[in-house]
């Protein structure tokens, strides 16, 4: 006797909609974190930590490169190697290191400030995939992951029968406020 | 292995990555095109000849935006003097910590036309960067501000 099988389509997509949605915790992490790291970008930068240490610089401006540069090393020792020199103005010269940091001097406040940079763990890679600064690959790999969310938004539709149903109106309005939202900003 | 050991090897790993990010050439949009490369100081003092035109330049990074990273600052070959490469926001995103480093940058001279006032403000600015003295009251024709607007550009490491 051979039993006629058909396919539960609730059943499979509940299933799908369960895999697919453990398959995007860590996708969606990263761009939910990074996303809000960068509304914000206004306010702070999330890259980078920049650490800024001011010391008076007596040393006259008519002084070589060699010997400001000399003299600024032995006033923040524990710098990295240098990278380059410019002189922003006659009253403003730069020295940069190979990490990005530099030393600005300002003579005529007789004063050098050095910036130290540091990349900020973990925000800085998110926000790199965020923005697709990384290889053409994450490209398709971020067009796999937004059309798994439209699945798994479109999916959640069908995932519960009965009153609870997004069909019905005992839950099916919290669609309508979802859609709502962002209408009001685009027609506002 | 526990939860907490999990998640530092992760942050520790995220770290060790950042730190190799300091050091590496990186490329934005197309590549480079250095047969048709220009000193900034030519461009500069003619800059009209270079307008709309493909152009490629090279130099020294002394400025990045440090929010965005929608523009950097490259040096001259004279002294005092320098062009900024300005994408809009997101195009390209420059990390601030090519300061310092070489870029070849192709792309097109734009010029922005400064009112009478924005005239006044810069050309003091950059008389004050030289040394030079002007009285802003004796300048009464307005100028144009050049930036590149870029396709291509190369950060050597």
């Amino acid at each position: 006797m051979t039993k006629n099988k058909t396919i539960n389509w609730f059943k499979l997509n509940r299933t799908l909609h369960r895999d697919i949605g453990y398959l995007c915790v860590g996708l969606t992490l990263v761009f939910a974190i990074s996303g809000i790291a960068l509304n914000h970008i206004g306010d702070w930068n999330p890259n980078y930590i920049v650490e800024r240490s001011e010391k008076s610089f007596l040393v006259n401006s008519k002084s070589t490169d060699a010997q400001l540069n000399k003299a600024l090393l032995r006033l923040f020792p524990s710098t990295p190697p240098i990278k380059a020199n410019y002189w922003e103005s006659i009253n403003q010269y730069k020295l940069f290191f190979d990490n990005g940091g530099a030393i600005t001097v300002n003579f005529s406040k007789q004063t050098a400030v050095y910036e130290h940079i540091r990349a900020r763990a973990v925000f800085k890679q998110f926000n790199s995939l965020h923005l697709n600064e990384a290889k053409k690959g994450w490209l398709v790999f971020s067009d796999i992951y937004a059309g798994l969310l439209i699945y798994l938004a479109l999916s959640a539709l069908f995932m519960v029968k009965g009153k609870y149903s997004a069909w019905r109106f005992k839950r099916g309005w919290l669609i309508i406020i979802g859609g709502a939202i962002p209408a009001v900003y685009i027609f506002m | 292995m526990n939860i907490i050991k999990k998640l530092s090897l992760l942050v520790f790993s995220l770290a060790a990555v950042s730190a190799s990010v300091f050091a590496e050439e990186l490329s934005f949009g197309k590549a480079v095109n250095e047969a048709v490369k220009v000193n900034i100081s030519t461009l500069l003092a003619s800059p009209e000849q270079y307008l709309e035109k493909e152009i490629t330049i090279s130099g020294t990074i002394v400025g990045v935006c440090s929010h965005q990273g929608c523009w950097v600052d490259i040096a001259s070959d004279a002294k005092f003097e320098k062009l900024r490469i300005k994408v809009r926001d997101g195009e390209m995103v420059f990390p601030i910590h090519v300061k310092g480093r070489q870029a070849l940058a192709t792309g097109k001279l734009t010029a922005i036309e400064l009112n009478l006032e924005q005239t006044k403000k810069h050309k003091t600015e950059l008389a004050k960067r030289r040394g030079e003295k002007i009285e802003p009251e004796s300048i009464n024709e307005t100028m144009s501000i050049y930036q590149l607007t870029p396709v291509g550009i190369k950060v050597l490491d």
